[in-house]
C-alpha cells in the first residue's frame, strides 16, 4: 500500500555543503517507530484501561449536564445526553480496537494461509481462479463492500469486525503471495529443499518468518485503515450500537450540533486523527527498519 | 422511521377540530368550491425554492408511500376532494357530491373544463382510470380503497363510487394520494417509466429532475383556476436537516420542511423567517410483538408501558418539540380524548407489582428494533436507562429502514420503534394497526371487541359519536398495550419573510399555488 | 497490444465473479424493493403482487441471466424504484464524482508536487523530516471529518461556501465551482499525503541512480538534476501506483458525497443499497469495477512498456 517512503541512505552527493548532523539522522530515522509507538500504546491502554482513567461512566446519562462545554469536571464536555465526551472518547477507542484488530485478525487468518499456497503452487488455479476473485473484490469499493455486509449481517462490534476483515483479506493474501513469490527462490530455500524439507514445512518454517515483517507492516497499515472504517460504519449507524461509544456514531449524533456545539464533532475526529496517525506512524518506523535490513 | 421520519408528517392546527363532521355526514350533505376571486393575468418571473429534507421516492400516487413525495405531488396534481387551510375536507375537481343513506354509495359531480397538463380532458372516465388503477393489488393505494367494490360513470362528469361498508373516511382518503388525478393518456404512453414524466391537472408542471439533486415544476399556463403567481418551484434535496437550514439561512431555499429540535427555539429569535410549529396528527411508538417472548406477557407489555417517563423523553431528545403521548390520538385529531392522551406516571411499587406478577420479579431483557437517524438513537437511549431503573434490560439493534420493514412484515422482533405519520381522518391511524392480521398490525394483536369498535366507527357519521367509539377503543388499547406511545410528533417549518401568502395546512404540505414572493 | 489484448480477456471473468458477488451479497440483505416502495403500510398481498409484477419472485439464478443478458446487449436495465435507466442514473450522476474524482487529483498534485520535490532535495534534513510529518497526518485525517469540519468553519460560521445545491459544471461554472470547493479540499488533501510519500520516494530512487550522478558528476546544479533528469523519471512509478489509488479514492469519495449532499455515485449507491434497487445497485457496482479495472490495466499496461520483463 505504502511504498518505499524513506529511500537507502547509500552515499549521495549532498548538494549542500556538510553540515554537522550528529543524532539527527539517529533521531529521524526512528522518530516514526517510537513516536507512532508511543501513540499507539496510548491508544491501546486507553482502550484497555477506559475505566480507570475517568469517574465517569460512558453511558450513564445526565440531564442536567446535556451539552456542556470544556471544564475542570469535563474536559472535553459533554454530549446531548450529559455524557463525559472524554469518557466516551476512551471508551470509543475501546470499540475501535475492537473492530479493527477483530478485522485484521480476520483477515490474517484467513489471508495468509491462502497467499502461502497460492505463492507457493502457483499454477492455473492461483492464476485463472482465485486471483481473479481477489482482483473482483478489490476493484469494488472497500468502504461499499463493508456497508453491504454489514447491512447482511446486521449492525454490532462482531458484524463490523467480519464485515472490514473480509474487505482485509484480499490485502493480506496479496501482500503474502508477493513476498514468497519474492522468497521462494533465494538460495535458503533452496537449499532447505535441497535436504529434503517438505513443502508445509518449508512454508511454515522457512517462509513464514521471512515475511513476517511487511506482514506487521501491512497489519499496522490496516488497523490505521481499518479505524477510518469503522468511523464511517460507526456514522452510518453500522457498528456498535448505542449507548456502546464508537467515534463514528459520536460523530453522526454531533453533526446535528455542528452550528451550536462543534466541539462535539471536533473531539471524535481529533481522536481518530491521533490513533491513525499513530498506527501510521509505527507502519512508517517499521518499514524503514525493514528497509534497513534488507540493504 | 428511517428516511420517511424525517419526512413531513401530518398536522393539524389547532383550529381545525370537528369540522370534519360536514362531509361525512350521510344523506344529501352537498358542497360546491368557488373560484379564487384574482383571476389576473401573470407574468411574474419568480422561482420559489424549497428544501426538502428527503428524496422523494417517487411522483406517481400509485405507487407513492414516502411522505415527502406529497410535497412535490400536491403541487403537481389535484385532488377530487382537498384539505383546506381551516383544516376541513372540501371537494377539490369534485364539483359536488351526495351520499346515499345507507352511506354505501358515493355520487361525484366533476368540474368541467379541466385539463390535464398534457392537454388531455379531465372527466369521469379519468377518475375511472384513475381509481381502477389505485384499486390493483400492487398499488401503494391498495388496502386504502379496499372496500370499494364498483366505480361507474353514469356521464361524461358523473362518477358513482360503491362500497363494500360504509366508510366514512371516504372524502379523506380521495384528498389525500388515493384521490390524485394522473393523466391516463400520459400513463398509457409512458407506462412503467411514467413517474419519471408525472403529468396532473394541478397548478405546476413537472419540467426535470436530478436525483438526489433537485425537482423543477413549472407554473401551468392552462391551470384551471387562476394561473399560479409563481413561476416556477424548485425543489432543493438535503440529506442532513442541518444542512438543509443552513441553506434557508443563507438563502439557497427561502422555505424549509423541517427544523431540527436543537434549531428550533434559535430560529424562532431570528427575525429574517417566520417558525411554523404545530403538533402533528402522528405518533411515535414501540411495537410490543404480542406472540413472542417476553411481550407474550400482558404484565410485562405494562411494565414497559409504565417505565418510560414521556416528558423526559420528550424535553431531552426533542427539545420540547414535541407532545408526550399516550393514545394515538393527538391535539390535533378531531377525536383527541385530552384525558386519555396524558401519559401514566411509574411508581416503584406498582412497577414490582407487575414485575412479580408477570413472573419477572427482578426484571428481564428483549431487544429493540429502531431506525438509526440521530434523534431515534436518542430516543431509544433515554428509554433504555429509564427501563434499566427497574431491571429491565433493553438491547438496542439499529437497522436500516428496508431491514426494519421486513422485519416488522415477517413480525421477527421482540420491539420495533415505528412510528406513524399519521392521518386527517382518525380510522386511517388506528384501523390497520390493531385490527386482526391489519397491514400495519405488526404486534399480531388481537382482540374481538376492539375490531367491533373500529368497524362500528367506520359506520358512524358525526364525529362527536365516532370520538365516543375511539375513546372506548383506546381504553382497550391502553390496558393491553400491543404498542406503546411515546409521543405526537410536532410540524415544522421555516421560511424566509419574503415569501408572502403562506398558509399552514394540517397535513404538512407546502402549497405552492398561492405563494410568491416580494 | 497482444499484452493488452490478454489483459482484457482475463478482465472478463473478474467482472463476472464480481457481478455474481454483488448478487448473491445484495440479495442476502433483509427485505426488498418491493417493501421499500409500498412502505410500512402495504398489505403483505400488495407485496407479492408487486414482487410479481418487478420479477422478484423468479428463481435467483433466473433474475441473474437476465439481467447478464441485459448487459450482453449493452443495456444495464432501469431502476426498479422509479424505473429510471440505470445508465441515465449513472450518466447524471457520474460527473459529479468525476468532477471531485479530478478536482482531489489536482489539489493533490498542487501540493504534492513542491513539498515531494521540496523533501528529495532536502532528503534527511528538517524540511524532508516535517514534510513527511506533515504528508502522515494527511492521510490520517478522514476526509468525511475533514468535510464537516470545513462545513463548521466555512459554511456555519462564515458563510464563504454554500454548503449544497450542486448544478452541473458547464451549465452554472461559478455555482459548481463554489459548491465543489470544500469537497474537493476535504478529499484532496488525505490524497495530496498519499501522493507526496510516493512522489518523495521514487525520487530517491532516481537520485541513487547512475545517470543522475553522472549528471551531477558533470557539474549540473542539484535542482537542475532534479527537474530534468529526476522528476520525469521519477513520475512513471507515481503515476501507475497513484492509479491504483483510484478504487481507495472513490470508497472515500462515497460518505464526503454523503456529507455535502453532493447527487454523485457514490451517493446513488448507497442509497440504492438502502432501497433495495438491485438493479441500480449491480449496474453501478458493476461500473464502479470496471472503472478501477480499466484503470488497473492501463497500469499493468503502463508497467508493461516501461518495464518489458513484466509481459509475461
Amino acid at each position: 500500500m505504502h511504498p518505499n517512503e524513506t529511500g537507502s541512505v547509500v552515499g549521495i552527493v549532498s548538494p549542500q555543503p556538510l553540515r554537522v548532523r550528529i543524532g539527527w539522522e539517529d533521531i529521524r530515522k526512528r522518530f516514526s517507530l517510537y513516536v507512532g509507538g508511543v501513540m499507539v500504546v496510548f491508544v491501546l491502554l486507553g482502550a484497555l484501561f477506559a475505566p480507570f482513567f475517568t469517574p465517569y461512566s460512558p453511558i450513564q446519562q445526565n440531564y442536567s449536564a446535556v451539552l456542556q462545554g470544556v471544564s475542570m469536571a469535563h474536559w472535553l464536555g459533554t454530549d446531548n445526553l450529559g455524557r463525559d465526551t472524554f469518557t466516551r472518547l476512551l471508551f470509543g477507542a475501546r470499540t475501535s480496537m475492537e473492530v479493527t484488530i477483530g478485522s485484521a485478525l480476520l483477515g490474517v487468518v484467513v489471508g495468509v494461509p491462502i497467499g502461502l499456497l497460492s505463492g507457493f503452487y502457483q499454477g492455473w488455479f492461483d492464476d485463472l481462479i482465485l486471483m481473479r476473485i481477489i482482483d473482483a473484490l478489490q476493484a469494488f469499493p472497500f468502504l461499499i463492500l463493508a456497508l453491504v455486509l454489514a447491512a447482511m449481517l446486521g449492525p454490532g462490534i462482531r458484524n463490523a469486525a467480519i464485515a472490514i476483515g473480509i474487505g482485509y483479506i484480499p490485502i493480506f493474501v496479496r501482500t503474502v503471495r508477493g513476498q514468497v513469490l519474492k522468497e521462494k527462490n533465494k538460495e535458503y530455500i533452496e537449499a532447505a529443499r535441497m535436504t529434503g524439507c517438505r513443502s508445509s514445512r518449508l512454508m511454515i518454517v522457512h517462509l513464514l518468518p521471512n515475511i513476517m515483517t511487511p506482514l506487521l507492516v501491512q497489519i499496522t497499515l490496516a488497523i490505521a485503515n481499518g479505524i477510518v472504517t469503522e468511523a464511517s460504519l460507526g456514522y452510518l449507524g453500522l457498528s456498535a450500537q448505542p449507548p456502546t461509544a464508537s467515534w463514528g456514531s459520536m460523530l453522526q449524533v454531533a453533526q446535528g450540533y455542528i452550528s451550536t456545539d462543534p466541539l462535539m464533532a471536533i473531539a471524535p475526529g481529533l481522536a481518530i486523527v491521533f490513533a491513525v496517525l499513530g498506527f501510521n506512524l509505527l507502519g512508517d518506523g517499521l518499514q524503514s527498519r525493514l528497509n534497513k535490513r534488507q540493504v | 422511521m428511517g428516511m420517511r421520519k424525517r419526512s413531513k408528517y401530518f398536522a393539524v392546527s389547532t383550529l381545525a377540530l370537528l369540522s370534519l363532521g360536514t362531509i361525512t355526514a350521510c344523506g344529501t350533505s352537498t358542497s360546491t368550491t368557488s373560484p379564487p376571486s384574482s383571476p389576473a393575468v401573470n407574468t411574474s418571473n419568480q422561482t420559489l425554492n424549497i428544501g426538502l429534507s428527503a428524496d422523494p421516492p417517487t411522483l406517481d400516487p400509485a405507487y407513492s408511500s414516502a411522505l415527502v413525495d406529497r410535497q412535490v405531488m400536491f403541487n403537481l396534481y389535484d385532488t377530487l376532494f382537498q384539505l383546506s387551510s381551516k383544516n376541513t375536507i372540501i371537494p377539490d375537481l369534485v364539483k359536488s357530491y351526495t351520499v346515499s343513506p345507507d352511506g354505501l354509495t358515493y355520487t361525484l359531480q366533476l368540474h368541467q373544463h379541466v385539463k390535464f397538463q398534457d392537454g388531455t380532458p379531465f372527466n369521469a372516465a379519468a377518475v375511472k382510470f384513475n381509481l381502477t388503477r389505485d384499486m390493483q393489488p400492487a398499488s401503494a393505494r391498495h388496502s386504502s380503497l379496499a372496500d370499494v367494490t364498483n366505480v361507474t360513470t353514469p356521464s361524461t362528469y358523473t362518477v358513482v363510487i360503491q362500497l363494500k361498508k360504509p366508510l366514512s373516511p371516504l372524502p379523506a382518503i380521495l384528498a389525500g394520494r388515493a384521490g390524485m388525478m394522473v393523466s391516463p393518456t400520459a400513463v398509457q404512453k409512458e407506462g412503467s417509466n411514467y413517474p419519471n414524466d408525472p403529468v396532473g391537472t394541478g397548478p405546476f408542471e413537472f419540467k426535470s429532475r436530478v436525483k438526489g439533486s433537485t425537482i423543477k415544476l413549472v407554473r401551468n399556463p392552462h391551470y384551471w383556476r387562476a394561473e399560479p403567481k409563481l413561476s416556477a418551484v424548485t425543489y432543493r434535496i438535503f440529506t442532513d436537516p442541518n444542512v438543509e437550514l443552513t441553506n434557508l439561512q443563507s438563502g439557497a431555499v427561502q422555505i424549509v420542511d423541517t427544523v431540527p429540535p436543537q434549531q428550533v427555539s434559535s430560529m424562532e429569535q431570528n427575525s429574517n423567517f417566520t417558525v411554523v410549529n404545530h403538533t402533528g396528527l402522528g405518533y411515535e411508538g414501540v411495537y410490543l410483538n404480542v406472540k413472542q417472548g417476553p411481550f407474550t406477557n400482558l404484565f410485562l407489555r405494562q411494565a414497559v408501558n409504565l417505565a418510560i417517563n414521556r416528558q423526559t423523553l420528550v424535553n431531552v431528545a426533542l427539545k420540547g418539540v414535541a407532545t408526550p403521548a399516550n393514545s394515538p390520538f393527538s391535539a390535533a385529531s378531531p377525536v383527541y380524548n385530552a384525558q386519555e392522551d396524558v401519559p401514566p406516571t411509574a411508581s416503584t411499587s406498582e412497577m414490582k407489582r407487575l414485575l412479580s406478577e408477570g413472573g419477572k420479579p427482578h426484571g428481564f431483557s428483549f431487544t429493540l428494533q429502531s431506525a438509526n437517524d440521530p434523534v431515534t438513537t436518542q430516543v431509544d437511549q433515554i428509554m433504555q436507562s429509564m427501563l434499566a431503573q427497574y431491571g429491565i434490560q433493553m438491547k438496542i439493534e439499529q437497522l436500516d429502514f428496508g431491514t426494519l420493514l421486513a422485519n416488522n412484515e415477517a413480525h421477527n422482533f421482540q420491539a420495533s420503534f415505528l412510528g406513524w405519520s399519521g392521518r386527517l381522518d382518525p380510522d386511517q391511524n388506528v384501523y390497520s394497526f390493531f385490527y386482526k392480521n391489519g397491514a400495519l398490525n405488526a404486534s399480531q394483536f388481537v382482540n374481538a371487541q376492539a375490531d367491533t369498535l373500529l368497524n362500528q366507527a367506520r359506520q358512524e357519521s358525526s364525529m362527536a359519536q365516532r370520538a365516543k367509539t375511539y375513546a372506548a377503543f383506546v381504553q382497550i388499547i391502553q390496558q393491553q398495550v400491543p404498542y406503546v406511545f411515546l409521543y405526537h410528533q410536532n410540524n415544522v417549518f421555516a421560511y424566509a419573510k419574503t415569501v408572502q401568502g403562506f398558509h399552514y395546512y394540517s397535513d404538512g404540505v407546502i402549497r405552492a399555488y398561492g405563494l410568491s414572493l416580494s | 497490444m497482444a499484452y493488452a489484448a490478454k489483459r482484457l480477456v482475463t478482465m472478463i471473468p473478474v467482472l463476472i465473479f464480481l457481478s455474481i458477488i454483488v448478487f448473491s451479497l445484495i440479495h442476502l440483505i433483509p427485505g426488498n424493493p418491493a417493501q421499500v416502495i409500498l412502505g410500512q403500510d402495504a398489505s403483505p398481498s400488495s407485496i407479492r403482487a408487486l414482487e410479481m409484477q418487478l420479477g422478484l419472485n423468479l428463481p435467483l439464478p433466473e433474475q441473474y441471466l437476465s439481467w447478464l443478458g441485459g448487459i450482453l446487449h449493452g443495456n444495464l436495465g432501469r431502476s426498479l424504484l422509479d424505473n429510471q435507466p440505470v445508465s441515465q442514473l449513472i450518466l447524471q450522476s457520474l460527473p459529479v464524482t468525476a468532477e471531485l474524482a479530478v478536482g482531489t487529483i489536482i489539489v493533490a498534485i498542487a501540493i504534492a508536487f513542491p513539498l515531494g520535490i521540496l523533501a528529495a532535495v532536502y532528503r534527511d534534513r528538517w524540511a524532508d523530516a516535517v514534510t513527511l510529518f506533515v504528508s502522515t497526518i494527511g492521510i490520517s485525517v478522514p476526509p468525511f471529518w475533514l468535510g464537516m469540519i470545513f462545513l463548521i468553519e466555512f459554511t456555519v460560521r462564515v458563510h464563504w461556501f454554500p454548503s449544497s445545491g450542486y448544478e452541473p459544471l458547464w451549465s452554472h461554472p461559478l455555482r459548481n465551482l463554489s459548491v465543489m470547493t470544500l469537497p474537493i479540499l476535504a478529499t484532496g488533501f488525505r490524497e495530496a499525503g498519499v501522493l507526496l510519500r510516493m512522489l518523495r520516494a521514487s525520487l530517491l530512487d532516481v537520485l541513487d541512480q547512475d545517470f543522475i550522478r553522472t549528471a551531477r558528476a558533470k557539474g549540473i546544479s542539484g535542482w537542475k538534476v532534479i527537474f530534468h533528469h529526476a522528476t520525469k523519471n521519477a513520475l512513471i512509478p507515481v503515476i501507475t501506483t497513484g492509479g491504483l489509488q483510484i478504487a481507495g479514492l472513490l470508497g472515500g469519495i462515497v460518505i464526503t458525497e454523503t456529507i455535502f449532499s453532493l447527487p454523485g455515485f457514490g451517493s446513488l449507491l448507497v442509497e440504492s443499497v438502502f432501497s433495495r434497487d438491485y438493479t441500480t445497485i449491480q449496474g453501478t457496482a458493476l461500473v464502479a469495477a470496471l472503472a478501477v479495472v480499466v484503470v488497473n490495466l492501463l497500469v499493468d499496461i503502463t508497467y508493461g512498456l516501461v518495464d518489458p520483463r513484466m509481459r509475461k
